[in-house]
Parts: C-alpha cells; sequence; structure tokens
C-alpha cells in the first residue's frame, strides 16, 4: 500500500503543480521580449499570480516525496513508475487546461511513457516483482473490476423502474381532445432496409390532423421514387417532398431540418431518423406527453425487426441492452438531458428558445445537443413508453466498427467525463483481467460469474422484458461479442480525433465538425 | 494552428537550454550531496556542519544556480506552449543522459535502455509533429 500511495501522492502533487504553473504563465501571457531586465521583469510578475504559489507548494511537497521514494526503492524502480506522470500531465493538460491532443500527442506520450520506462530498468522482472508493487496492483484491480457489475445493478433498477410503469401507458384513444397538428420532419439519404415500410408507418397514424416532410438533396438519391409512390399511395394523407439545395453547415441532416422546419406548417415537430417505423398510436403518444407544460422534448427508445445478419444483430443487441440501458440509468441519475434520433419532437417555441436548428449546423450529435440545450432551457425531456423500430441495415464487420467509432468519439467529445466513466460499464476486460490477478480459483469465478449473470440479467430487463426486442431475445449470445469490439472501439475512440461521414472527413473539435481539406476535395 | 517561425525557434531554443539546465543541474547537486557525505540529522551540532559542508560546495551553488536558470525557461516557455508538448519533450533528457554517459564516460549501456532510449526519441519526434500550442490566448488586461 506504501508504495502505492507515495506513487499516486508524487504524481498527483507533480503534475497538479505543473499545471497551476502553466495556467499561472498562460494568464501572464506569451513572452516576446528576452533582454535580462524583461525576463526579471517577467519573474517578478509571475510572482504575483496565486496560481504560481500553488504550483510552487504542490510542487515542492511532489519533490521532497520523491526524495523519500528514492530513499526506500532503488532509482532504477522509481524513475519508471513515476514515469506515468507524463500520462498523467496529458491528461489533465486536455481536462484543466483544454489543451488539445491529437493522436500524434497521445501516441508520442505513450511511446515516452515505455522509454523512460525501459531506460530505467535495470532489470525489468524483478522490478515488476519488486515487494508490494504487484500486490497492490492486484487489488486496485479487483476493486475497480466491481465497478461494472454494481453498473449492470444500477442499470437493471432504473430499466426496471421504467419499464413497470411504461408497460401500464395507456394511449388516450382518437376521440379525445387536444391533439394539437403535428408535423413529421424526415431528413433522408439514401436507401435503408424496408424503407417504404418504414415511411408506410409514418402514413398509416392514426392521428387527427398532420403533414409528412421529406427532405432530399438532390432528385438523384434513390430515396426519391420511394417518396413518390408514398405520395401516390397516400392520396389522403399531406405528404410533401422537398429538394434542399442550400447547405448552411458541415451537418447536412441539420442543413436540410432547418428548411423542413421552415416549409413546416404546424407547431408540433416530431423528427424522425430514415430508419424508423412506429406503430399507428406513435404520433398520438408522443403529443399526449407534450400535455405535461413541464415536457420540452419526447425522445424514444429504439429495438430491432427480427432476421438480421449477423453484425447487425451485434449491432442491435448493442444499442438495446447497452445503449438503451446507459440511457435510462441516465435518465434515473440526473434525468434525460439529451434526445435520440429515433425520435426527436419538440415544439416550435421550444426550438426558437434554443435558436433553432441554425445553431446546431456544424455539429455532429445533433439529436443529442438539441436535447441537451432544451433540457438546459429548464424544460423536461420525456421517454416515450413504447420504443420505435429501428431498421439495422446488413453490413461488414470494419464498417460497423467504424459505425461504432465514429459515434464513440461523438460522445467522447460532447460529454468527456461521460466517456471516460464508459471505463466502468465494460464488463467483460474487467472481468478477464480480475480473473487474472485472482489470489484463487474462486474469485476468479465470482468475477466472471458476476459479469456473465448481471449482464444478462440487464440485458434481459431492459431489451427481453422492456422493449420487447425479438433480436436481443434470440441471438443473447451476441452481448460477450458485442462487449468485446466495444471496448477496443472505446479504447480507440481516445486516439483518434476525426471521423468519416457520408464520404467526407471532419475532425471534432468540442462537437463541431471541421471538415478536413484533403487533396481529394481541395475546392478549386 | 500552426505556429510562425520565430515562435518556434524560441520554443526550440528554450527547450534547449530547459533540457541542458536540468541535467547539468541535477548532475552538480548530486555531486555536491554525494562529496558532502552522510547528513548526520543526531545533534544540532553535526547539522550545522553538514549544512556548512554543503553550503560550501562549489558545486552546489553551480547546481542551484543552473536549477533557478531551469525554472525560468520552464516559465518562459509554458507561457505560449503548451504543457503536452513541453512535458513529454523535456524527457528527451532521460534518453540524453544515458547516451552522454556511453559516449564521453564509456558506460555500460543494456539492451533494455536502448530500447529506451530509441523509444523516448521516437516519441519526441512524434510530440515535434504536433502544434507547439493548441489553446487560445487569455486576454490580457492593461498591465498598469
Amino acid at each position: 500500500m506504501r508504495t502505492a500511495s507515495i506513487l499516486i501522492f508524487v504524481v498527483v502533487t507533480g503534475t497538479g503543480g505543473e499545471i497551476c504553473l502553466t495556467h499561472a504563465m498562460k494568464l501572464l501571457g506569451e513572452v516576446h521580449d528576452f533582454r535580462p531586465g524583461a525576463i526579471v521583469k517577467f519573474v517578478f510578475r509571475a510572482l504575483r499570480v496565486g496560481w504560481l504559489w500553488f504550483a510552487v507548494f504542490l510542487m515542492a511537497a511532489s519533490f521532497f516525496s520523491f526524495l523519500t521514494m528514492l530513499s526506500w526503492f532503488p532509482v532504477s524502480f522509481v524513475i519508471p513508475v513515476t514515469s506515468l506522470a507524463y500520462v498523467a500531465g496529458a491528461i489533465g493538460a486536455k481536462l484543466f487546461l483544454g489543451e488539445k491532443l491529437n493522436a500524434t500527442r497521445w501516441a508520442g506520450i505513450v511511446l515516452i511513457c515505455l522509454g523512460v520506462g525501459m531506460a530505467w530498468v535495470d532489470n525489468l522482472p524483478t522490478a515488476l516483482a519488486h515487494p508490494s508493487a504487484l500486490p497492490i496492483l492486484r487489488w486496485v484491480i479487483l476493486v475497480l473490476a466491481v465497478g461494472p457489475l454494481i453498473f449492470y445493478v444500477i442499470g437493471i433498477y432504473s430499466a426496471w423502474r421504467f419499464f413497470r410503469v411504461a408497460h401500464r401507458a395507456i394511449v388516450p384513444p382518437l376521440d379525445a381532445q387536444g391533439f394539437p397538428p403535428a408535423s413529421i420532419l424526415k431528413p433522408v439519404r439514401g436507401l435503408d432496409p424496408n424503407a417504404y415500410e418504414n415511411f408506410a408507418s409514418f402514413c398509416r397514424q392514426s392521428y387527427p390532423e398532420f403533414e409528412i416532410l421529406f427532405a432530399v438533396n438532390g432528385p438523384a438519391d434513390p430515396v426519391v421514387p420511394v417518396v413518390q409512390k408514398l405520395i401516390a399511395d397516400f392520396p389522403e394523407r399531406t405528404i410533401r417532398l422537398i429538394f434542399v439545395e442550400e447547405r448552411l453547415g458541415a451537418n447536412v441532416k441539420v442543413s436540410n431540418l432547418c428548411r423542413l422546419v421552415r416549409e413546416a406548417q404546424h407547431d408540433l415537430l416530431v423528427i424522425t431518423d430514415s430508419d424508423v417505423r412506429v406503430e399507428p398510436e406513435y404520433l398520438r403518444s408522443v403529443a399526449f406527453m407534450f400535455r405535461n407544460p413541464a415536457v420540452g422534448g419526447v425522445t424514444a427508445l429504439y429495438r430491432g425487426q427480427d432476421n438480421l445478419q449477423f453484425v447487425a444483430a451485434m449491432d442491435c443487441v448493442g444499442s438495446s441492452a447497452a445503449f438503451c440501458g446507459a440511457a435510462l440509468v441516465a435518465r434515473e441519475l440526473e434525468g434525460l438531458n439529451f434526445m435520440m434520433g429515433s425520435t426527436m419532437a419538440t415544439t416550435r417555441a421550444r426550438l426558437a428558445e434554443i435558436g433553432g436548428f441554425e445553431a446546431l449546423v456544424d455539429l455532429h450529435s445533433d439529436d443529442y445537443e438539441l436535447g441537451h440545450r432544451i433540457a438546459a432551457r429548464g424544460h423536461r425531456i420525456e421517454l416515450l413508453p413504447e420504443p420505435v423500430w429501428m431498421a439495422f441495415p446488413s453490413l461488414p464487420l470494419g464498417a460497423y466498427l467504424r459505425h461504432e467509432l465514429r459515434w464513440a468519439i461523438g460522445i467522447r467529445n460532447i460529454r468527456p467525463g461521460g466517456h471516460f466513466g464508459m471505463l466502468f460499464t465494460h464488463g467483460l476486460p474487467w472481468a478477464i483481467a480480475a480473473a487474472c490477478v485472482a489470489p484463487s480459483l474462486a474469485v476468479a469465478t465470482f468475477y466472471l460469474v458476476g459479469y456473465f449473470a448481471l449482464r444478462f440479467a440487464m440485458a434481459w430487463i431492459v431489451g427481453v422484458w422492456g422493449l420487447r426486442d425479438p433480436v436481443l431475445r434470440r441471438r443473447f449470445w451476441l452481448l460477450p461479442v458485442r462487449d468485446f469490439f466495444s471496448f477496443f472501439v472505446w479504447l480507440a475512440s481516445f486516439a483518434r480525433n476525426r471521423i468519416e461521414w457520408r464520404g467526407s472527413s471532419f475532425t471534432l473539435e468540442n462537437g463541431r465538425m471541421i471538415p478536413v481539406i484533403t487533396r481529394a476535395n481541395v475546392p478549386e | 494552428m500552426t505556429a510562425p517561425k520565430s515562435h518556434k525557434t524560441k520554443t526550440y531554443v528554450l527547450l534547449f537550454l530547459l533540457v541542458l539546465l536540468g541535467s547539468v543541474g541535477n548532475t552538480l547537486l548530486g555531486k555536491g550531496m554525494k562529496d558532502a557525505g552522510d547528513l548526520d540529522l543526531s545533534h544540532i551540532s553535526t547539522v550545522i556542519a553538514g549544512a556548512t559542508r554543503v553550503l560550501s560546495s562549489g558545486a552546489i551553488w553551480a547546481g542551484i544556480a543552473m536549477m533557478l536558470g531551469f525554472m525560468v525557461c520552464h516559465m518562459l516557455v509554458l507561457s505560449w506552449a503548451d504543457y503536452s508538448f513541453v512535458m513529454p519533450f523535456s524527457a528527451i533528457a532521460y534518453a540524453l543522459v544515458p547516451l552522454l554517459g556511453y559516449l564521453f564516460l564509456h558506460e555500460q549501456v543494456s539492451t533494455a535502455r536502448w530500447i529506451g532510449i530509441v523509444l523516448i526519441v521516437f516519441g519526441v519526434v512524434l510530440i515535434n509533429r504536433t502544434p507547439h500550442r493548441t489553446t487560445p490566448a487569455i486576454p490580457q488586461e492593461n498591465p498598469n
């Protein structure tokens, strides 16, 4: 315990001191004048900054504990372990100083950290076997590995609390009063599986008055004939297909939504991704939510339709069991403050409050941001009791992983803390790590059985009992496979800030999409 | 985000000074402390005697001066460059110290240490390919 405590102390005080020092220097501003007199003046100005003194205090504490450590252990152990400070410093610089670390810099830091370890370890095996180094590591892993198990228990509780009420929810019949006219807005691009049936489910809504507006970026899009057939097949419905020429920002979908909102006739705006299918009561259920004046937005969980190809099924299992589970935990712990693309419903008044979709045109995670901004204005985001259906396209494993990576990078940009906290939702690697270091077979079994039992229990409560997802019910066993891939995607999302989306490259800066100019797309 | 050329030059000059002053200063302090012998803290008179021995050593004073210079360079470079750039970059000292020992003092360098040196150098090369500064300047108040 002694080794770990002093190591943590040295690293935390040292890094903290350096961070405070950097902050103090940034407050003073860039030095341009290097004449001796100017440098003396600069040092005296620095001495008047409170942060500098705090930094000196922390660095002194770190220095003396470092000396203590040197008196306890050989230098060939101390310098390699304290090289962890490079990683700690990088994380601190990112979190507290707002420095932007790209993948290259991360890679460099990790190499240096390893290099310092290698260069100063005389004998690697003996250093690792140094008294108390290994047992400490073992206990740290065993304690942290309980984290995911606790997360699963919270997940089970949150899902039970939500669905117990949701399953009893009754949608008021059509003759009831108070269903305002609604506009269903669908920005579409390309063809999803069963596109016609998915679209048609919106035309079959049993609702007094509503219109459906599709936005496409050009008449050549393969989705255009499908929408035209829809208009012909449902003459009793108001359905419009709008070709959008203008592009207001990096996010084309949001750019199209700006136009759709302008074209829409009604105040209740219901936006759904193109791959969503709904039951005939859907729109009534959405409108019913807004009878509570505190509600500013409505979103929905989703489930998959059966007969999916392997990777699509894995995607679906992950969405139902993992993503919807995490959303329910967020709802239980802090109230929903985001929306999902499966349903983004709000009113014109709420949308105007946050500056309309025009405020989101460059943002990557528009669904999240819309909900987040409405919630920040003090309105509630509610979850529909009934999930919608989602079409999961067949795709190769590589494309699936890239899609997951893009999504994870998006999350890291908008919720860095929550994204890091996902470390404790990855039960599989923790269970394996704990089993590897466990002091006895019984302890190893406890962690592995604990993972499988609670993981499946949570998936069952969320996906099978709650969402009634047919894919999850049949392909339960895909969950650990998905967890395995998902852990590596999560790791990779730290190293990358560049995403490929709809054929273009972007880097994300605080959730904002910055187009990457490559040789292939340099404008003339 | 690319820094102007002068900006880059002064970063490198200061990093060079920082690494030089830091490693030489540390070595001098270490040598001075070793020459002064073990400190005996048992009695006030032995403590004073020990302190006198330490403070009369030229190496110690030179070391302290170098460390002060190191600190000033550190402060200057951090007034514009990223901490996450300066910190890993200065790790080059960990590669230079054994390397200089090998070249000038003909010290033995183990295979593990060679690998470590290569990793550090490669890491610094990667760090060097990233922008020196990624944060916006904080608006300055009028210094009066």
